[in-house]
């Protein structure tokens, strides 16, 4: 047992059992732990892999070596685990139980925490929050900002380069129309052309989110957010739009067969794993792909896994004449999130993983940083090229499972699935939508 | 969950008689039928062994092969690595604690329950029978409200006494028949002889029960070694950590941390087996005797 | 451990062993001590961690509430409503049912003629029984990692490792296993008889060992067969047996969460939910605790209903009122 459980342990053996119970009322103590001015500070994150995990710890221990007295406990956890359990059950407790640092995700998400009263308000680090500019608007509620993303990019389509070669696309295409030809010449070349992870809903969800803001306005996009009234017509005509494409060609065309248990990524026969084996070509998926795709690849080292020379990435093509605007882009991050009773000394700590040195050694990592001026870290030409991307792009939309929160992405998500590989009609969305959003 | 009644031991019916010396012409169909129900039932677990011994290229050539080459690799990479070990140890230590606990608690609430007159006897015995209707599904949500409240959250008191509590039901409605049969001449005579009747719990009904507590005990136990749910929702939500897992959730965790690996989760898998596969099999009587007792033949 | 129908109600809490009424007396004193102090702990083990949660449990299905902050927001009956309506917890339950059911049309009989077949005087009797039980002690989770990595499959460059069995002997085109919405519960079905065929195997050759002897006698003496023996007297007798195995399987069957949260996670398009993965999903998953715990109570009544029920057209002879506490004596 670690350090914490031996602790609530005790806390509970004083508080007695029955009492506890009876009463509901919380057993840990509240506020972090203090003896003699020393200071231990709790940090969660998902870097489960490397070189993150190893990253932080590095980055911890500078802090610790600069601040006598403070010791920084750092945990890393599997995304949807901290995301929906961990993290939650922690802040629910309270007191000691609640990480002092950890990660929030944008909008929809962070706002029940906010709500809640768990997050403390970071407006005051002004320098941290300008030093983001733009990418911090998706953790700021009412005006105030709770969350400081370190992390942040657009979505777009990793491609197999000599496999395109080999079926003869030679230009990346950047219309829907060229798309369509580039798919037809890859299934003729005998690989599947776009991999996809519907067994874990998501990865299919986000060709829907990219129709949805090709399809509609900017303000409508925004009203629908704000509101979470998904009657807009547009989001319906996103939906046809999708099932058109898609019923454009033969077969589980454009995508691999057995879509729907096909996981997303991490195991051999994921999306993302498809795509390292190189029988699949396509795949649309965040910033984070290039390291999942890396340690996939068939004979990968399992130590620092070197991404394969022939993955490159292109932004998504756009339709000829939709109503969405032109450039808009889907992305979203990661952010640090301080819990309301945690220490002062998190903010110090923050302020260090935000510093511009902190940040352009994370991008050295192969990753995508916020801080303006960390993008010179980055060595990847492809990913070079998606923080070009991201900074060039009109309108970036945050995930819409993000932005909606976890009921309606749930709910949207699965009818999206539905859509496309179900018998599922582009109506059913929305109407999913408002139903979920009146569950809230 | 399971509704089990148990036998007092002084009624326990003779071995039947087998008949004796006569061969069936249907023998060697009987076999047949009983090789084939077992490569059924044990094929998947070979596989699972063998694989373990594939390295991952030869295992995606072909999935359905033997190893080309053998490889220790993978065994030896999880035996060499201490988060299976703490798994082990978190599986020994939270299966000891709900065995003992829920045998100590059983044994002492079911003695109660058939050895004294009191108003209220029958009640008490519902109240726990009616356990029975309550798996850890139903109540798994508020529990873990309940042992966030408490502290209890995320360590291994958390699962053990939740365990020990839902284990509970079968255990008394095991023990309570096995506690009566014992003659009260016995319990007469140690009073005779100047023990207290919790002297005479101790020194005499204890040990004239150990069948039944036996059996209660490896129930409990394989109940708590393979648990999932509530290690699921106590331990992991808890946020515990990889070394305070048990080992279906390390099991689980590592398949989704290292799933690029896949004869190696195969053999943390085949290892993950082992230990139940042997020690089970093993007590394979008393778990059937436990779930038979329910079988009145 | 057999036990006859002569024991009696085994189950109810019975009389307590006669004693003379003097030392009765002189028990009374310190009697209500002794109580206490033994059933203390248990009860109240119990009653917090087992009761208390579904206690809650319906207390929160009448809220909207998300598992963080206050539990004020009252909504009446409109979790239940929503989940009533909902086309995916109609399938859940179907799913419940359809395991169900299968498990008692196929399960039982097949266990029972293998019992019937192995209940004889065998070489490495002992051997073939244990190695029978070796699914049902393997935990769900290997058991369920064991079976996805088995069947998963993605055609036409990567067949999973029974596709490729299955091809080497001829079927050259297996049904997808885990991706088609209309196989996938056979699947499922599948694996859970490979879990629990063995136990129940187990069962039914422990009840078998029950049947005495001289039917067996008495009805070769008649000139019965093989068949004709085992049809009119061997089965029969094995009622009890039979029924238990069957509650055991039904219980077991309406809880069902492990095996296929592991193996499918309810997919896919959610054609394998069963009610207790349709809880976690739609209630701990997205914290709304208080529609998950709506959920729990709707299981709770149906177990409820189903065990009543079948304890009373059913199980009656034999369990003796375990369910309602012995009440009926």
């Amino acid at each position: 047992m670690n350090r914490r459980s031996t602790r609530l342990v005790a806390l509970t053996a004083a508080a007695g059992l029955a009492v506890a119970a009876l009463s509901g009322c919380a057993t840990g103590s509240s506020g972090p732990e203090e003896t003699g001015g020393d200071v231990t500070l709790t940090w969660w994150h998902n870097g489960t892999g490397e070189p993150l995990k190893s990253f932080w710890e590095e980055v911890g221990a500078e802090f610790e070596a600069d601040h006598p007295g403070v010791t920084v406990e750092i945990e890393a956890f599997q995304n949807e685990d901290l995301q929906r359990t961990l993290i939650p059950n922690a802040l629910q407790s309270g007191g000691d139980a609640a990480p002092d640092l950890f990660m929030v995700w944008a909008e929809g998400e962070i706002k029940a925490q906010v709500e809640a009263g768990y997050l403390k308000d970071l407006s005051g680090l002004t320098d941290v929050v300008e030093s983001v500019g733009g990418a911090g608007t998706g953790w700021n509620v009412d005006g105030k900002q709770y969350g400081i993303p370190f992390r942040f990019g657009i979505e777009g389509i990793w491609y197999n380069s000599d496999l395109f070669e080999k079926a003869g696309v030679t230009e990346t295409p950047a219309t829907f129309d060229e798309f369509g030809e580039a798919i037809g010449k890859l299934a003729d070349s005998g690989v599947a052309p776009i991999g996809v992870g519907a067994g874990d809903g998501w990865p299919a969800a986000h060709w829907w989110y990219q129709f949805a803001i090709k399809t509609c306005s900017g303000d409508s996009l925004k009203k629908a957010a704000e509101t979470l009234d998904f009657s807009d017509p547009c989001f319906v005509e996103a939906g046809k739009n999708l099932k058109t494409w898609m019923d454009g060609f033969d077969g589980d065309l454009p995508f691999q067969s057995n879509p729907t248990s096909t996981p997303a990524q991490s195991v051999p026969n994921s999306a993302a794993g498809l795509l390292a084996a190189q029988t699949t070509s396509m795949e649309l998926m965040g910033t984070w792909h290039r390291g999942e795709v890396a340690k996939l690849v068939p004979g990968a080292p399992a130590e620092d896994p070197p991404a394969p020379e022939w993955l490159s990435w292109m932004p998504v093509p756009d339709i000829e004449g939709a109503a969405g605007e032109p450039g808009a882009a889907l992305g979203s991050g990661d952010a640090w999130g301080v819990y309301a009773d945690a220490p002062d000394e998190t903010l110090e700590l923050l302020e260090y993983i935000m510093s511009e040195d902190v940040q352009t050694r994370f991008a050295a990592t192969g990753e995508i940083p916020t801080v303006a001026g960390a993008e010179a870290g980055i060595t990847d030409p492809v990913l070079k090229q998606i923080a070009e991307g991201t900074v060039n792009a009109s309108l970036v939309v945050t995930w819409l499972d993000t932005q909606y929160g976890p009921v309606i992405g749930q709910a949207m998500n699965e009818a999206i699935v539905n859509l496309m590989f179900g018998n599922g009609t582009p109506e059913q969305i929305p109407e999913a939508m408002n139903a979920a959003a009146a569950t809230l | 969950m399971t509704v089990t009644t148990a036998t007092p031991p002084a009624s326990r019916a003779p071995a039947p008689r087998r008949r004796a010396g006569r061969i069936d012409w249907s023998q060697p169909v009987v076999y047949v039928v009983a090789l084939a129900v077992v490569a059924v039932a044990i094929g998947p677990v070979i596989y699972v062994f063998i694989s373990g011994f594939r390295t991952n290229p030869d295992f995606f050539t072909d999935p359905a092969g033997l190893p080309n080459p053998w490889t220790v690799e993978n065994y030896a990479r999880v035996l060499g690595d201490s988060s299976f070990w703490n798994q082990v140890l978190a599986s020994t230590v939270t299966a000891l604690g709900t065995t003992l606990g829920v045998m100590l608690l059983g044994v002492m609430a079911a003695f109660v329950i058939a050895r004294y007159e009191f108003r209220g006897r029958g009640f008490l015995y519902a109240l726990f029978t009616t356990g029975l209707l309550f798996p850890l599904t139903i109540s798994i949500l508020p529990l873990t409200v309940l042992l966030r409240q408490m502290g209890l959250f995320g360590n291994w008191w958390g699962l053990i006494i939740p365990q020990v509590a839902f284990a509970l039901p079968l255990t008394i409605i095991i023990l309570t028949p096995f506690l009566r049969a014992i003659p009260v001449e016995l319990e007469d005579a140690a009073l005779v002889d100047g023990a207290s009747r919790v002297g005479f719990f101790w020194r005499i009904l204890l040990p004239l029960s150990m069948p039944g507590l036996m059996t209660v005990g490896v129930l409990a136990f394989v109940g708590s070694w393979n648990a999932y749910l509530l290690p699921l929702f106590v331990l992991q939500a808890g946020g515990a950590g990889i070394d305070n897992y048990t080992l279906p959730l390390g099991v689980q965790f590592y398949s989704t941390a290292y799933g690029q690996d896949t004869t190696g989760v195969l053999a943390y898998t085949a290892l993950a087996m082992l230990p139940a596969i042997l020690f089970f099999t093993l007590a394979e009587r008393r778990i059937v005797g436990g779930l038979q007792g329910a079988v009145k033949g | 451990m057999t036990a006859t129908e002569t024991t009696g109600p085994a189950v109810s809490a019975g009389p307590a062993p006669a004693r003379g009424t003097k030392r009765r007396n002189r028990a009374r004193a310190g009697q209500r001590r002794e109580i206490a102090l033994f059933v203390t702990p248990a009860v109240l083990v119990y009653v917090v961690f087992v009761l208390l949660p579904v206690v809650l449990a319906a207390y929160y299905s009448f809220f909207n509430w998300n598992g963080l902050g206050p539990v004020d927001r009252f909504i009446g009956l409109d979790n239940y409503v929503r989940l009533l309506t909902d086309p995916v917890f109609h399938t859940a339950v179907y799913n419940n049912f359809f395991i169900i059911v299968l498990s008692l049309l196929i399960q039982g009989p097949i266990a029972i003629l293998v019992a019937l077949l192995m209940n004889r005087r065998l070489r490495f009797r002992g051997l073939l029984r244990a190695l029978i039980f070796v699914p049902y002690v393997l935990s769900e989770v290997t058991a369920g990692l064991a079976w996805q990595i088995l069947l998963q499959s993605v055609p036409p460059t990567r067949w999973g490792p029974v596709d490729t069995m299955l091809q080497a002997i001829g079927i050259q085109d297996p049904p997808a296993w885990l991706a088609d919405p209309n196989v996938v519960m056979w699947t499922m079905f599948g694996i859970l008889t490979w879990k629990y065929l063995g136990l129940a195997i187990i069962l039914m050759l422990a009840g078998l060992a029950g049947v005495p002897e001289e039917l067996y006698e008495a009805a070769s003496l008649d000139g019965a067969g093989w068949w004709k023996t085992q049809w009119y007297i061997t089965v029969p007798l094995l009622g009890p047996t039979i029924r238990i195995w069957a509650f055991l399987s039904i219980i077991g069957s309406l809880q069902l969460f492990d095996m296929v949260w592991i193996v499918t996670g309810g997919g896919p398009l959610n054609a394998s939910n069963t009610m207790a993965v349709y809880m976690v999903k739609y209630g701990l998953n997205v914290s709304q605790i208080g529609f998950g715990s709506a959920v729990a109570v709707v299981l709770f009544f149906i177990s409820l209903f189903i065990a009543l029920g079948y304890q009373r057209f059913a199980l009656r002879r034999d369990l003796e009122g375990s369910l309602t506490g012995g009440k009926r004596k």
